[in-house]
């Protein structure tokens, strides 16, 4: 059986659709990685991309002190 | 000479011999692949064993040989066909690939980068985090200046008549920017709403997904993006009242050809004044039943024009279009279009109750609507497939009990026209193939029977088309009340038009190159040219047109380039290419009336996407052609840097000397499938790692690709792909277990409460100050585990279990769990060095490195006199070394610089 991953080529073009929805699940509050992928129904370590380019280019941050080895992230207050 | 010396790739050899040779005075030339100088050393944390920042060293040198005023630094530059001349010196060609930026006006701020709607892997993080098409490559980079990455234009983009940036819409809707979608929908045509529901959609046919489970349903989602901005914005906004020009022209027709160039042309800042003889603008498209497109839309995509301050005079037909030129207009565009049904040649098409295509849909879209209740209707259909298919459902919708149409073709050879037939026949349209009626039979003057006669299929064309077939013995005969004829068309001559040329075919004659009639001034195009076409050709030429007139007002060169900037089309298996696996998406939505919904009523058919559903079939475009040309760059760059008019330039340039120091591969660990690598997420290798501990890091700090987690227990597996006769890699690659201790180091510091293991076979700690590294991480608590790791498999939470032998425990087999796994991947020969010269001149080791003909003595001399190699080309090598090595070439290149001079 193919066990691969996904491309991650095919993970990240779907960054601008996803991105959205990590924005969605994220205005309820900060979030870590799993319980943003739970929230969205997709599998962690897709999220994780999206998460890090969406935090890469301004629209989210880490929240300072991590939690269980878990930081969260949180939408960058626009000015 | 053009420069005394030619250093192939920007790396650490790349620098230090450029340097090293600019300083003594000679002139050099550095050519690197990649957007940036530095080459893999500036990508790393810190060096070892000194523990000092790998940027801090490496920046300061990237910016000095960029600076340096005997160093020319060329990147984006691929150089091969290295020649010797007969005196010694080599020419080489580069190929300075387009940037599509302008770096004498580029910033560096990035702001092109964060409004791009293209996501692809960073190369530069080791596709840990995506990029984007348009990207600086890090932070550090020099020059730090944008590129664009454009393989060539899209398919879809590339197949569209009218030049309408297909993967730029599709990408911006996978966005959520609706709005920008359609702004650049009307960059090119007038007619978004119209061309979402009728064109015959060329780019699906082209869409690369369409090799794999479907096109992406592109008309659908222009369709989309027209509807949503519609219903935003009633009227469009109106367009600048300034006009930059004097010169008045004339549109003769409204049909999609002439409209369109009327748009174009009031963009471009001229007076257009549009002639229509009908009663309401449009032309052809009014014909087209409200279920396909409803007169709503066509009027908003028609207001998009007079909104640019184009006046359509409607009831005006313009016999003689010379005649406008002695009024006054400066250019005149003929774009009447084949508004005549053109019946066939059988016996009986005079009878009452015999119509064309065009009259009957004219007629049925009228304010007074004919009733065909309880009649019986036949439709011969000749090569106008949609138009007839769109009388016979018309016909069911004004009541007729029994609708026929005859095509001379079959099914298979209609399969474009498929959605149509389908549409037709569960409207209870009868369709027979490969039947064509030879005779209409009438009584009291009226038609009353039709005979038909059974056609066999024809041959094909040059082109691979099916030619008609001809009709063979069998007739069969049908009771009918109306007979439409919608076998061709053709343009109305006119009565003034005697000065035009006119082809046999009854169309005009022009320059096919400047749209051109034999009369100055006056241009022709759309159907009244070509014949008739699809709304998305006709609107093509309008766009053409508008450009040749624009051209003859300006007294320009009179051949317009090809419109737009598209490059060449990327290739389809190229790009498939790309991944080794895709994941099926199948396009989704309802997509149409259920056919109850549309008994007695014209009512659009076709349903539109909602946001969700045509942002889920955007996101299954591939993106071709990398970047999508959405134009979002072009509006957010302050300094008008983009430049997608830019193209590669070959140069081909004299040098003294060559050195080589294209430097090293990493071994792609895939090929270890125990190991898991591309398996399970939070196996990774050593190079990933050093961007997890770099100032530049793609996440916040050293945390697991799988999940985001701290990682508190990490394995290191050394010799991943060296010394390993499996791979083909006896060599020991010199660097991997102190880079693996550097970061086993650098872990303890940034993960203070982390457990780091290092499975190896052997420390290898020959260079200075190597063993005192090894055992200063045995002190701060770094594990050792000697023994050969068989395979990782999955655990709970995302963690992995190492199973290896315990050579130390006595060689039984253990196993352990991890929560995050480094494999200490080996150094690789880059094979690249070895096409640079032609004939393949260049020699290699028995390794596929570059050869040193004489390494004890002479070093970095290759097999060919006049060429050095510096640093991993030769050997993998650490970064003290590299600049050792390189040194020795820059002064074997010095000294052959000066035999060639002499």
């Amino acid at each position: 059986m193919d066990d691969r991953l996904r491309d991650p080529r095919e993970v990240m073009r779907e960054e601008m659709l996803m991105r959205d929805l990590v924005l969605a699940t994220l205005r309820e509050g900060p979030r870590t990685v799993p319980e943003i992928a739970e929230a969205m129904g997709s599998p962690v370590h897709e999220v994780m991309y999206w998460v890090m380019a969406a935090r890469k280019y301004g629209f989210i941050e880490d929240v300072k002190e991590p939690e269980d080895d878990y930081f969260q992230y949180a939408l960058v207050e626009k000015k | 000479m053009d420069y005394d010396v030619l250093v192939v790739g920007g790396g650490t050899a790349g620098m230090e011999s450029a340097l090293t040779l600019g300083d003594m005075g000679y002139s050099v030339v550095l050519a690197e692949k990649e957007p940036t100088i530095g080459g893999k050393m500036i990508l790393l944390s810190k060096v070892f064993p000194t523990l000092d920042c790998a940027s801090c060293i490496a920046t300061p040198k990237m910016a000095s040989t960029f600076h340096h005023p005997q160093v020319t630094t060329m990147v984006c530059t691929e150089v091969g066909n290295i020649g010797k001349t007969p005196r010694g010196t080599f020419q080489a060609q580069l190929n300075r690939k387009a940037t599509y930026i302008n770096f004498d006006q580029c910033t560096g701020c990035q702001k092109c980068e964060q409004a791009c709607t293209v996501a692809v892997p960073d190369q530069f993080n080791f596709d840990m985090v995506a990029r984007r098409a348009v990207y600086i490559p890090f932070a550090q980079a020099v020059p730090k200046k944008a590129v664009v990455e454009r393989h060539g234009t899209s398919p879809c983009s590339q197949a569209c008549p009218a030049g309408v940036k297909a993967h730029g819409y599709v990408s911006l809707i996978r966005s959520g920017m609706f709005d920008e979608a359609q702004e650049l929908i009307l960059e090119a045509v007038p007619f978004p709403g119209t061309l979402g529901r009728v064109c015959y959609a060329p780019c699906e046919r082209a869409c690369t997904r369409g090799e794999l489970e479907g096109a992406l349903p592109i008309r659908k989602l222009k369709r989309f993006a027209a509807d949503r901005y519609y219903q935003k914005h009633p009227q469009p906004k109106p367009g600048s009242a300034e006009k930059k020009h004097q010169e008045r022209v004339a549109v003769v027709g409204s049909g999609p050809a002439g409209l369109t160039a009327a748009y174009h042309l009031a963009r471009l800042g001229y007076p257009v004044t549009v002639f229509e003889a009908q009663e309401k603008p449009g032309g052809m498209l009014r014909l087209i039943p409200p279920f396909r497109l409803p007169p709503k839309v066509l009027e908003r995509d028609i207001a998009n024009v007079t909104a640019r301050g184009v006046e359509i005079r409607t009831g005006e037909r313009v016999e003689d279009p010379a005649e406008l030129r002695k009024k006054g207009f400066q250019a005149v565009f003929v774009a009447s279009g084949t508004p005549r049904d053109k019946q066939p040649e059988i016996e009986g098409v005079d009878l009452k109750g015999v119509t064309g295509a065009v009259q009957f849909l004219r007629l049925a879209a009228s304010g007074t609507k004919p009733s065909l209740a309880g009649k019986t209707v036949l439709v011969a259909g000749g090569g106008r497939y949609v138009i007839a298919l769109d009388c016979a459902r018309t016909a069911r919708r004004l009541g007729a009990k029994r609708v026929v149409v005859q095509f001379r073709r079959s099914r298979e050879e209609m399969s474009s026209v498929e959605w149509a037939i389908t549409d037709a026949v569960e409207e209870g349209v009868t369709i027979q193939f490969l039947k064509a009626p030879a005779r209409l039979v009438g009584a009291d003057g009226k038609l009353a029977r039709v005979e038909s006669l059974d056609v066999q299929p024809g041959k094909r064309d040059v082109s691979g088309r099916t030619l008609p077939g001809v009709p063979g013995g069998t007739t069969g005969s049908m009771e009918a009340d109306l007979a439409i004829m919608a076998v061709d068309q053709e343009a109305d001559p006119g009565k003034g038009r005697e000065d035009l040329r006119i082809t046999i075919s009854k169309t005009l004659a022009v320059d096919a190159r400047t749209l051109e009639t034999c009369l100055p001034g006056v241009f022709a195009g759309g159907d009244v040219v070509s014949g008739p076409s699809s709304v998305v050709e006709a609107i093509g030429t309008g766009t053409r047109a508008a450009e040749c007139i624009h051209r003859f007002l300006r007294g320009k060169q009179r051949i317009p380039e090809e419109v737009g900037l598209n490059l060449p089309a990327v290739d389809k298996q190229t790009v498939l290419g790309r991944q080794d696996q895709y994941t099926p998406a199948p396009p989704g939505g309802r997509s149409k009336l259920l056919v109850e919904e549309r008994r007695g009523g014209f009512n659009e058919v076709e349903l539109g996407f909602d946001e969700k559903t045509a942002r889920e079939n955007a996101a299954r475009c591939i993106d071709c052609g990398g970047c999508c040309e959405c134009h979002q760059c072009i509006s957010a760059c302050p300094a008008d840097a983009i430049d997608f008019g830019m193209r590669d330039e070959n140069q081909t340039l004299e040098v003294g000397s060559v050195v080589v120091s294209t430097g090293f591969d990493l071994f792609d660990p895939v090929g270890k499938v125990q190991y898991g690598y591309g398996r399970f997420p939070n196996v990774i290798t050593a190079m990933q790692m050093d961007r997890l501990l770099s100032p530049t890091r793609p996440y916040n700090t050293v945390l697991r690709p799988g999940d985001g987690k701290m990682p508190d227990n990490i394995a290191y597996i050394l010799c991943t792909g060296s010394r390993d006769c499996q791979v083909d890699n006896p060599l020991c690659s010199r660097v991997c277990c102190m880079y693996t201790i550097k970061q086993a180091q650098l872990l303890m510091g940034a993960l203070p409460l982390a457990d780091v293991t290092i499975y190896f076979i052997d420390v290898r700690a020959f260079g200075k100050g190597f063993e005192e590294f090894y055992q200063q991480s045995k002190a701060m608590g770094v594990e050792f585990v000697k023994g050969k790791v068989g395979r990782v498999e999955p655990a709970d939470d995302g963690n992995l279990t190492l199973h290896y032998e315990d050579i130390a425990g006595g060689g039984k087999l253990a196993q352990t769990e991890h929560d995050l796994v480094v494999l200490s991947v080996g150094l690789l020969p880059n094979q690249d060095a070895l096409a640079l010269f032609a004939g393949g001149e260049l020699a290699s080791d028995a390794h596929h490195y570059v050869k040193e003909v004489d390494e004890d003595h002479s070093p970095a001399r290759t097999s060919i006199e006049g060429v050095y190699v510096a640093g991993s080309a030769a050997a993998a090598m650490d970064i003290p070394d590299t600049i050792l090595h390189s040194g020795a070439a820059a002064a074997l290149a010095a000294a052959h610089v000066e035999k060639v001079k002499r």
